[in-house]
């Protein structure tokens, strides 16, 4: 039978409209601005989803984005929220968490035995013995969560924008728009966001049956728009708050960053369900889910109900129920204390029954819907119901009102102070940050009077906040009856009384968990996961806090509440992503590299080219054939990615002596020295050479992927010592390219007139000349063979002298080789290289790096770390090792561990076989008692084997 | 500053700009200019106008550019009769053809407009002065223009550049698209554009960034012919 009523004024339908789609197989219409929910709901389905964990049937509660038992997929998408999506023509929908669809549910079994699944059974029943947990495992994993992963989910792009404003107003409900209208008639820049489809909040629905409220929202509506300087974002949610009034505001098509010069919160306040037996049958709603359905979908919630209330406002509710035609057939009312609005139900035909509850809901017979409720009466001193006299009402729905929790999480997040207000019993800001304001209901304002006026209130400290003049505005805080109840839980000796909705949890499953021993709120949560599931808490958290106060009889403020985090509502993964930038830096040789073959890696920021294979050459022969053409001719390597950097000044070297742990001050002009950064605790952070070329400058190579925090850090030391000096990073400016091998002089020789005899230009010496016509600075390195030569050219120019270079080398067989063959060419020479054969620990000892260390200057990084250190033991030591000759089984893997029985010794830093050499060699941590040449150790390779490796001396190369 | 002439073959021995990998296609119109091979055209001069209007990105790494730091860099400057802006994080036009940029308080980039020779004057001067060092660029140099530009810059940069926050002259040095960047606005040819100077090595990657959101909001890459007139 349709519920749709007849239009209503304000409702968000368009009625000429007609949409058509499918609920699990049966066709339904619907207008366009229908929800998924509504346009059920309007054609009397009821049962829309099932809980998460007994499977029980569940409906409408509060159409307001939180209904997290009805989630559906559309086959692309899943865990659609019912409540909120908009239906579209063709939708093909189903329920998730179902076998069998909604209302065959072969799980719902599972409700008939809830008493043997308590909360954190699991936790208990099936970790011992363990060796059944990993079937219990696949049980348990099975039955969590919720939808299934459409991993052919196409790439739809949600972009991520960033936007700025003098004020951005949290909600657009009256408090929101006011405070809008008062910050924009002051020539100020304003947003406003609701994750509501339409402005309005509950100046929309919440009408008493009164249809002026209507006219009243309008005109502010109207007001609103006339404002050129007010930006209105609807269907969106302000998601968190992070520091300097930073938002992200969540919408289908993305997120946009909005930072606003001062925010004020009007986000309101979350309905609160009673907590009675079958609370949670499909009928069963919010007063406000009731209000929602009525007048923004024109539906009517059902026909004959009753009102369960704990405050005024079920009255209203009652109110627009009659208003809607629905049978209103009474107001049960918590309180003993009569309603002053009790009088206007009563003259319209509704009896009240103050001073009851409703013990519980009474269920159809296939538990799909409600066919009445017993109710009774209730001693609000000991929050229990008086059974002797129950009376039953037949009904086909409740709408519960019981109060409101402050949709409070932004000011959370932002560090406001929150204090408890029994004059509205709920949480309300005591001191807030500067330049936030709160107002409304979050701020413990509910007459709609009022709100207005908190919103001119916050709306003017914002403009004096920025420095414009405005009045000062009092607002009065509430009096008469609070619009909360302060325990609004009706025990029940069969339970099914719900507390949590997304995870089925009763008020019995909080005094087991305080039995256990977990009696703060925050262990509470977790044990019972209140608050864990996809709603967040928004209508539990509260009664949680509630409960747990009267379990351990202390007032609600000694239990506070649960730490609120960014973000404030699930957020798909895919807007977190956005457009996915990769930012990359590319070398002026790149597009040659990508012509000549080049496979390429990412190192640092950079991509590099890791070898060039040949047709049908694999990537092991593609790195041999490289490395011996180093060995054997010559070689040339892009190396523009190294750091680069120039220290400049007076105080050159002095910046090196406090920088690095070797010398420099001594070093003489056109002589390299190596260098060695360390952290304050002393761990190797970079390593590199400093090439003097003048007194007052030195050239720094360092490696590519910490090249920037390098320099980072050489600026921010230099902050602190505020020597005579200017540093000047060129990583990109500058290009480099190292030619190595027997060849390389003869090579190089031909394009400069450089002497590059090894008297005149020995091994860590730089020179500066011109090279195939291009200003070069030459380095003397041996890092990848003993005879080497780094040129540094300006970036722009490598190709020019990269192509010279291979035309010179053409007769020697001269060949490219990428970063993957340098690993193993250096590996053959035994240098370590941080980051591969170090990790976030190793201190200079560990690698017998002692040669690097000047302990005897007065200062550097990582010094006073080091003296300590050198006290200790060394608890680790890298050596260079080798496999056995011609080894041929499995071979080790980077990060193996190196084993003695069940105790592990240290791992592999670096392996690889080397045809030059013939021999699996590498590096591997171990300790001190395995360094000594000639001692053995096991490493244990992927696949389980244990391969003995023996200890020699480096370089390999002439072992 | 070069005149263009305008090639379609891509010259091996010239330098090449840095975002020139992410501007390959057979309708790329090359030109070698300041030394630089540099994409002069992408499509038509009719295409290239209506993405202008929208938003056109323009490739002009090739204007040449000098950059200089130290305590002494803006006394240096003046030593030099080189206009500089006398407020940091700002910009001047110095002869009227050469952008000088202040970046902090003393550190200076140069780049010549078109007919400008401020840089080209600087760079001849070889003697190392005490308290000023010489800092070499290789930039990737963009101009942005048109209507949906500040629509991109929401995408790729969390500062306000709308011209009531970006002013005429500020010099803004911040992370667009993830990586640092130097944005001002300006007027070139009695146009009003957006400039974006970032390190070279990411000139692809920018290039590609940026392309992909004009193209996205109804723009695209524009040749530096259609700044040449």
């Amino acid at each position: 039978m349709s519920l749709r009523t007849t239009k209503q004024n304000g409702e968000w339908l368009d009625r000429t409209k007609k949409i058509n789609f499918t609920f699990e197989g049966e066709a339904f219409t619907a207008f366009e601005g229908d929800t998924i929910s509504s346009a059920l709901w309007a054609a009397g389905q009821k049962v829309l989803g099932r809980s998460f964990k007994y499977h029980r049937a569940r409906g409408v509660l509060s159409l307001a984005n939180h209904d997290v038992n009805i989630l559906v997929t559309d086959g692309i998408d899943t865990n659609m929220r019912a409540d909120v999506v908009l239906v579209k023509d063709g939708m093909v929908l189903n329920a998730v968490n179902t076998i069998g669809g909604v209302k065959k549910d072969k799980n719902s079994y599972i409700d008939s035995i809830s008493p043997l699944l308590p909360v954190g059974f699991y936790y208990k029943a099936f970790h011992t013995p363990r060796r059944f947990f990993p079937f219990w495992e696949k049980v348990i994993r099975k039955a969590a969560g919720l939808g299934i992963v459409n991993f052919d989910y196409p790439r739809i792009l949600k972009r991520k924008l960033h936007t700025h404003c003098d004020v951005l107003v949290i909600g657009a409900g009256p408090t929101g728009l006011t405070a809008a209208c008062v910050a924009a008639e002051a020539g100020l820049e304003v947003t406003i966001v609701d994750e509501n489809q339409q402005a309005g909040g509950s100046l929309g629905y919440d009408r008493s049956g009164n249809v002026a409220m209507a006219s009243q929202l309008t005109d502010l509506l109207a007001k609103v728009a006339g404002y050129s300087n007010i930006t209105m974002i609807t269907g969106a949610y302000a998601a968190g708050y992070y520091p300097d009034h930073l938002i992200p505001i969540v919408a289908a098509n993305g997120i946009t960053k909005v930072r606003a010069k001062t925010v004020i919160v009007a986000s309101g306040a979350f309905e609160q369900p009673p907590v009675f037996r079958y609370n949670d049958l499909p009928g069963v709603m919010l007063g406000s889910a009731a209000q929602r359905l009525i007048y923004r979908y024109g539906v009517k919630p059902f026909n004959n109900g009753v009102v369960v209330t704990a405050n005024d406002y079920g009255y209203r509710v009652a109110l627009d129920l009659l208003a809607a035609g629905t049978k209103v057939v009474a107001v049960v009312d918590l309180r003993a204390e009569a309603s002053p609005m009790a009088a206007e139900v009563t003259k319209r035909g509704v009896k009240v029954y103050p001073g009851h509850c409703v013990y519980e809901a009474l269920a159809s017979s296939d538990k799909s819907g409600v066919r009445g409720a017993i109710i009774c009466a209730y001693d609000e001193q000991k929050n229990v119901a008086i059974t002797a006299k129950k009376i039953t009402l037949e009904c086909d729905g409740i709408a519960m009102s019981a109060g409101w929790a402050p949709a409070g999480a932004l000011l959370y997040q932002a560090g406001t102070a929150m204090q408890f207000d029994y004059a509205v019993q709920q949480f309300v800001p005591s001191r807030i940050p500067d330049g936030i304001f709160a107002a409304g209901k979050v701020n413990g304002i509910f007459e709609l009077e009022q709100r207005i006026n908190d919103a001119k209130r916050a709306a003017n400290e914002a403009l004096r906040y920025l420095g414009l003049s405005a009045p000062e505005v009092v607002t009065e805080r509430h009096v008469g009856a609070s619009p909360s109840h302060a325990y609004p839980m009706v025990p029940h000796d069969k339970g099914k009384n719900f507390v949590d909705f997304d995870e089925d949890i009763q008020i019995k499953d909080f005094v087991n968990a305080a039995k256990e021993g977990f009696d703060n709120i925050e262990l509470m949560k977790r044990f019972t996961t209140v608050g864990m599931g996809p709603s967040q808490g928004k209508h539990s958290n509260m009664n949680a806090i509630r409960i747990l106060a009267k379990i351990r009889n202390l007032p609600v403020e000694k239990i506070g509440t649960t730490t609120s985090r960014p973000f404030f509502h699930p957020t798909p993964i895919g807007h977190l992503g956005g457009r996915g930038f990769h930012s990359h830096r590319l070398t002026s040789l790149h597009q040659w590299h990508a012509e000549h073959g080049a496979v390429f890696t990412d190192i640092g920021a950079w991509k590099r080219a890791a070898y060039y294979p040949t047709v049908g050459q694999t990537k092991e022969d593609a790195i041999q054939t490289e490395a011996m053409a180093v060995r054997q001719t010559a070689g040339i390597i892009d190396g523009s990615s190294f750091g680069k950097i120039e220290v400049h000044g007076p105080d050159a070297a002095e910046f090196l002596e406090r920088f690095f742990t070797g010398v420099y001050a001594t070093q003489k002009v056109g002589s390299c020295r190596y260098v060695m950064l360390l952290d304050e605790s002393g761990v190797i952070v970079d390593d590199g050479i400093a090439s003097r070329l003048a007194d007052d400058l030195f050239y720094l190579s360092v490696g590519t992927s910490n090249a920037a925090a390098v320099y980072r850090e050489m600026q921010r030391s230099q902050q602190m010592w505020q020597l005579d000096l200017g540093l000047v990073n060129v990583t990109g400016a500058f290009g480099a390219i190292n030619i190595a091998g027997p060849a390389a002089r003869e090579i190089l020789a031909t394009l400069t007139d450089l002497d590059l005899s090894y008297e005149s230009f020995p091994i860590s010496s730089v020179r500066e000349s011109i090279v195939a016509g291009v200003e070069a600075r030459l380095i003397r390195v041996a890092f990848v063979s003993d005879v080497g030569y780094e040129l540094h050219i300006p970036m722009v120019q490598v190709p020019q002298v990269w192509q010279a270079l291979l035309d010179a080398g053409k007769k020697h067989g001269i060949r490219p080789f990428g970063s993957d063959t340098q690993r193993l060419l250096r590996l053959e020479m035994g240098h370590a290289m941080p980051g591969v054969d170090t990790d976030g620990l190793t201190n200079p000892f560990e690698i017998g790096a002692e040669w690097a260390l000047k302990m005897s200057k007065s200062y550097f990084i990582g010094q006073r770390s080091l003296q300590i250190l050198a006290k200790k033991p060394l608890r680790k030591r890298l050596v260079a090792f080798a496999l056995a000759e011609n080894f041929k089984g499995e071979m080790p893997m980077d990060c193996n561990l190196v084993l003695e029985g069940r105790e592990i010794l240290g791992r592999v830093t670096s392996i690889g076989y080397s045809k030059f050499i013939d021999r699996c060699i590498g590096l591997a941590f171990v300790t001190p008692a395995k360094t000594a040449i000639g001692a053995q150790f096991q490493i244990r390779t992927d696949n389980g084997s244990s391969v003995t490796a023996t200890v020699v001396k480096t370089p390999f190369l002439k072992n | 500053m070069q005149a263009l002439t305008p090639n379609n073959a891509v010259k091996l021995d010239a330098k090449i700009s840095p975002a020139a990998p992410a501007q390959s296609g057979a309708s790329v119109q090359w030109a070698v200019v300041n030394d630089m091979q540099i994409a002069t055209a992408f499509a038509s001069a009719e295409v290239e106008q209506a993405r202008k209007k929208v938003l056109g990105v323009t490739d002009v790494s090739c204007f040449p550019r000098y950059g200089f730091k130290g305590p002494q860099a803006a006394q240096w400057a003046a030593d030099h009769e080189l206009a500089i802006p006398s407020s940091p994080n700002s910009w001047t036009l110095s002869d009227q053809k050469s952008l000088v940029l202040r970046l902090g308080g003393s550190e200076f980039v140069l780049e010549d407009q078109m007919g400008g020779v401020a840089c080209e004057k600087l760079s001849s001067i070889s003697a190392r002065v005490a308290g000023v060092y010489k800092v070499p660029r290789a930039d990737a140099a963009f101009i942005l223009s048109g209507s949906a530009v500040l629509n991109l810059f929401a995408e790729l940069c969390s500062l306000d550049l709308r011209p009531s926050a970006l002013l005429a002259n500020d010099v803004i040095m911040t992370q667009v698209a993830g990586i640092s960047a130097i944005v001002i606005r300006q007027t070139h040819n009695g146009e009003p554009v957006y400039r974006i100077w970032c390190d070279g090595t990411y000139g692809a990657y920018m290039w590609e960034t940026l392309i992909e959101i004009a193209v996205e909001l109804g723009g695209g890459a524009v040749g530096l012919a259609s700044y040449q007139h």
